[in-house]
């Protein structure tokens, strides 16, 4: 162990109450203690430290894609070119960089300055394209800023990160007034009527805030739609084991960016909503397991959770926040669970559910972000109060995310029911002619612009127009883009991502991603086509979660509503 | 009390908790599995084993399926078909699937689902290729025929807990390392085999065997180890009188299918010309042939002489690690009650 480290490790361990918890975050102070780098040496303190094996640590390593086991230069330039970047232009940036500094992605420059490559989804999808330096992100970048931000980086400087976009709140509920300067300190909070929900929510019976979040029908904002108050009620009552409740912070799916609106500039409401919920479920003890990408983020939250606790908001709760490393999987809640015991982010099988074996075996809730931000306004005003926002059985505001091509690009805040014309609006318009759009995350089937005429962003009209509402992350896409393309990089997307556990996600992403390549480079035959749907058509619902689903049915939606424009590829 | 469900419409009872894959097993109905052994309970990895319930939406794995009282399973509708179908071809639309020359051909358990399904060439390929191990000294590591089932990580973390296994990197790219992805022969692997004995396939091979003798030649012979006094129950895979490979016996006691090297590997003594067949006498340079009679005569004969010229305390025993407790108490007996010394020791603790 390095002088100096010991101490550390140790304090990261105790933080815990299972050392194997420890692994990611031991892990990755490893790595930045060694230039950012977790060499066979790394490997084996981090296995020495944890009483883990090594083959254990590596392969967790390995499953992460923020851990460098080979050498990176001094600044690690990771431009994201999954589907909103590529429609941003990220390509034309790889391309620059790859000129510029004379090596190809993957490659390190010969003074070990600059390692290029390309990374799938950060997570800033109107603020594209998106050079993720190290740790630090680079957004709204074009070629004259990616040339000035090396010039910068040669110099040792790291210029400001331009993160401007189109923020609409007409609710104001989980959007705050980011542009005032304290807007996240616990002052602004208070001042503006934060932590009465949790004062108030003390006061009254855990059993009654259940009922509470029931009565308001809130459904589950991850992108499944669950409704969280059935959620909170499948805990065993009278269990002797401690509950655990968890934020999924992990923001992975493409398109979707508004986690990180509400905890970056609001972080106070995502905490006065785990308070409370952890005071109605009988959790002592919560998480939140936020994105590694995601690390100014983290920061952010870690103060604020400290200020709140100086404030005594948190006796009855500790929160630890838990840095993922990257990988998307982890956004499902069991892979998440296995990531925060110190594993690869592989989901288990369910049942058994993780309501009663989650995390460590225990009782366990899972709940998004924005679904945890909006419990602090359902309990201060009510459950009738908060159904006066949305429409039947999709109540509440939703933050909408459009990326893609429209004229300003951005966050907007309405009530669920709103319909797709008023959000693309208020981003300014469709940029060129609309071919089609994806209205939930790159999970969900996209629509032609035909199908999207007056659809209804909420759950129910969603799904009878045959798509999923899912995250709210909206991507848009003009007639310049080749649905073709636009296949292959969604595939390439999953066939990184999937944890690789079993065979129809694992091989199948393989087969799909080889057959649409073959089919953009003109290779590709009738039969790849074929193949590509019969496959997608069995995969869906064979998996062991739901990312086979995630990347059958947007592929299936692909090829089928737009099979011409497979079949003008293929090479008479 | 007597539970019953239903398979393919036939009536089947059975008692307790199992799942449906077990009750299938147990009346003789065939459902593939790959990343299934008995021995590690359910994974859910491979999907191959997927059946269709009667009220239920999607395809279930058999493998992990309680069976409940009344339940309707169709092991072999249309969609289960070309579900496991699917999953087959995808596990041989890359790697290295070569039947002919595999050695465990006959007795690889992708092999039987292909057949059991019709899969005579795999539908589609996608070729990628990858290095063969063969660094270690009785293992050998084929990654071009892994179906990544996780079996063999299994073994080595739960039942035998060498913990050198796991895997490494992920999705398309997922494989099975060796610590921090050392060839197997750099590695703190310590040749047990257990992984070998678990793959359902044959990417993890013994290397002593390879070309010797398909499946279906060799006769097993059940039998105990024969190098300590744990008594592990093996079975000697012979062709001839050679013996193509070592594997342990699975639910037998006391040793469960688990082998040290030395049980699985280190069987080639029996083969030496060097091994003793009679009893040796030493006489002048050399040895002689003799009698057990005739040698245990002169053994006792020579202790009675050290007895009489310098005392029984001249005489020490050493036990040998590879007797049972029974003989080593025996052994204690005959120091102390016939020698009459306390000189006696073990040589696990010299």
């Amino acid at each position: 162990m390095r002088e100096g480290n010991q101490e550390n490790v140790e304090s990261i361990i105790e933080k815990y109450p299972k050392k194997e918890s420890a692994a990611l975050p031991v892990m990755q102070l490893i790595q930045e203690e060694n230039g950012n780098q977790l060499d066979a040496a790394g490997v084996e303190e981090a296995a020495r430290a944890l009483g883990m094996s090594k083959s254990r640590i590596y392969g967790i390593a390995t499953y992460y894609t923020m851990f460098n086991t080979r050498p990176v230069g001094k600044y690690h330039l990771q431009v994201d070119t999954c589907v909103p970047g590529f429609l941003h232009g990220a390509d034309e940036i790889v391309k620059h960089l790859e000129q510029t500094l004379g090596i190809s992605v993957g490659e390190t420059t010969a003074d070990d300055l600059f390692t290029l490559s390309t990374v799938q989804d950060l997570a800033s999808c109107a603020t594209g394209p998106v050079i993720q330096v190290n740790d630090r992100y680079f957004e709204n970048m074009t070629i004259e800023k990616t040339d000035e931000l090396i010039e910068a980086l040669r110099q040792g400087k790291e210029p400001d990160n331009d993160t401007s976009m189109t923020v609409v709140s007409e609710c104001g509920i989980l959007l705050n007034d980011r542009t005032q300067a304290d807007c996240r300190t616990l002052d602004f909070y208070k001042r503006n009527g934060g932590y009465q929900a949790l004062a108030k929510a003390l006061s009254m019976q855990p059993a009654d805030i259940v009922n509470e979040v029931k009565d308001a029908q809130i459904r589950g904002r991850g992108g499944a739609g669950f409704p969280a108050g059935a959620k909170w009620s499948f805990l065993p009552k009278d269990d002797p084991r401690p509950v655990y409740l968890i934020c999924n912070a992990d923001e992975g799916e493409p398109g979707t960016f508004k986690d990180r609106q509400i905890m970056e500039f609001n972080p106070h409401l995502v905490i006065e909503g785990i308070a409370i919920s952890a005071y109605a479920i009988g959790a002592a003890q919560a998480f939140i397991y936020i994105r590694g990408e995601f690390t100014w983020i983290a920061d952010i939250l870690e103060a604020a959770i400290e200020a709140a606790k100086a404030d005594g908001q948190l006796d009855h709760v500790d929160i630890i926040v838990h840095r993922g490393a990257g990988s998307y999987v982890c956004g499902e809640e069991t892979a998440l669970i296995e990531s925060i015991e110190g594993k690869r982010g592989n989901p288990r099988s369910k049942p058994p559910f993780p309501a009663n074996i989650g995390l460590y075996g225990c009782p366990t809730v899972v709940n998004n972000v924005e679904t945890l931000a909006s419990v602090p306004y359902i309990v201060r005003h009510g459950a009738e109060t908060f159904k006066q926002i949305g429409i039947p059985n999709n109540y509440g505001p939703k933050i909408f995310g459009v990326s893609g091509h429209v004229n300003t690009p951005g966050v907007f805040e309405y009530p669920l029911g709103t319909p797709l014309k008023t959000i693309l609006d208020a981003a300014g318009g469709v940029k060129g002619k609309m071919k089609g759009v994806i209205v939930g995350g790159l999970s969900v089937p996209i629509l032609t612009a035909a199908e999207a005429e007056g659809l209804s962003l909420d759950y129910d009209s969603c799904q009878k127009a045959g798509t999923s509402l899912g995250s709210g992350g909206i991507i848009v896409v003009n007639d310049s883009v080749s649905i073709p393309e636009l296949a292959l990089r969604t595939i390439e997307f999953y066939h990184h991502e999937s944890c690789g556990q079993c065979v129809p996600c694992r091989e199948g992403s393989l087969v799909v991603e080889s057959k649409l390549r073959a089919l953009v480079e003109g290779r590709g035959t009738r039969e790849d086509i074929d193949l590509v749907l019969q496959l997608c058509g069995t995969i869906r619902g064979l998996t062991l979660c739901p990312t086979g689903e995630a990347f059958s049915m947007p592929i299936q939606a692909m090829v089928t509503k737009f099979r011409p424009e497979f079949e003008a590829l293929i090479q008479q | 009390m007597k539970k019953t469900i239903f398979i393919d419409g036939m009536a089947v009872a059975f008692d307790g908790e199992k799942t449906v894959l077990q009750i299938a097993r147990e009346n003789g109905i065939y459902i593939p599995t790959l990343c299934y052994h008995p021995k590690l309970g359910p994974a859910g990895m491979c999907r191959v084993c997927v059946v269709e319930v009667d009220g239920m939406r999607a395809l279930q794995t058999s493998c992990s399926l309680m069976a409940t009282d009344g339940m309707r399973i169709q092991t072999a509708s249309p969609g289960v078909i070309e579900a496991r179908k699917m999953v087959v071809n995808l596990l041989l639309a890359n790697g290295n699937h070569d039947c002919l020359s595999c050695e465990v051909n006959g007795d690889c358990e992708l092999q039987d689902a292909a057949y059991h399904l019709g899969i005579e060439r795999p539908a589609f390929l996608v070729e990628e290729q990858a290095e063969r191990d063969t660094s270690a000294a009785f293992i050998m590591r084929d990654p071009n025929k892994c179906i990544l089932c996780g079996r063999c990580i299994e073994g080595c973390n739960r039942m035998v807990v060498n913990e050198v296994l796991d895997f490494g990197l992920r999705g398309g790219h997922t494989k099975v390392i060796c610590d921090a992805d050392v060839p197997m022969g750099q590695s703190t692997c310590v040749q047990c085999g257990e992984c070998v004995q678990l793959c359902p396939v044959g990417a993890l091979i013994d290397k002593k065997g390879i070309g010797q003798a398909r499946a279906w030649e060799v006769e097993k012979v059940r039998t105990t180890c024969p190098y300590c006094g744990v008594g592990c129950q093996l079975e000697l895979h012979v062709k001839g009188d050679q013996i193509i490979r070592v594997t342990g016996i699975d639910g037998a006691q006391p040793n469960q299918g688990h082998l040290c090297v030395k049980g699985r590997y280190g069987y080639d003594f029996i083969y030496s010309d060097d091994r003793l067949t009679t009893p040796l006498i030493r006489e002048a340079d050399g040895f002689r042939e003799a009698t057990w009679d005739e040698a245990l005569d002169l053994v006792a004969d020579k202790f009675s002489q050290i007895i009489a010229e310098s005392g029984p305390d001249a005489i020490a025993g050493v036990s040998c690690a590879r007797s049972t407790n029974e003989d080593s108490y025996n052994m204690q007996k005959l120091m102390r009650g016939v020698i009459g010394t306390n000189n006696i020791d073990h040589c696990a603790r010299t």
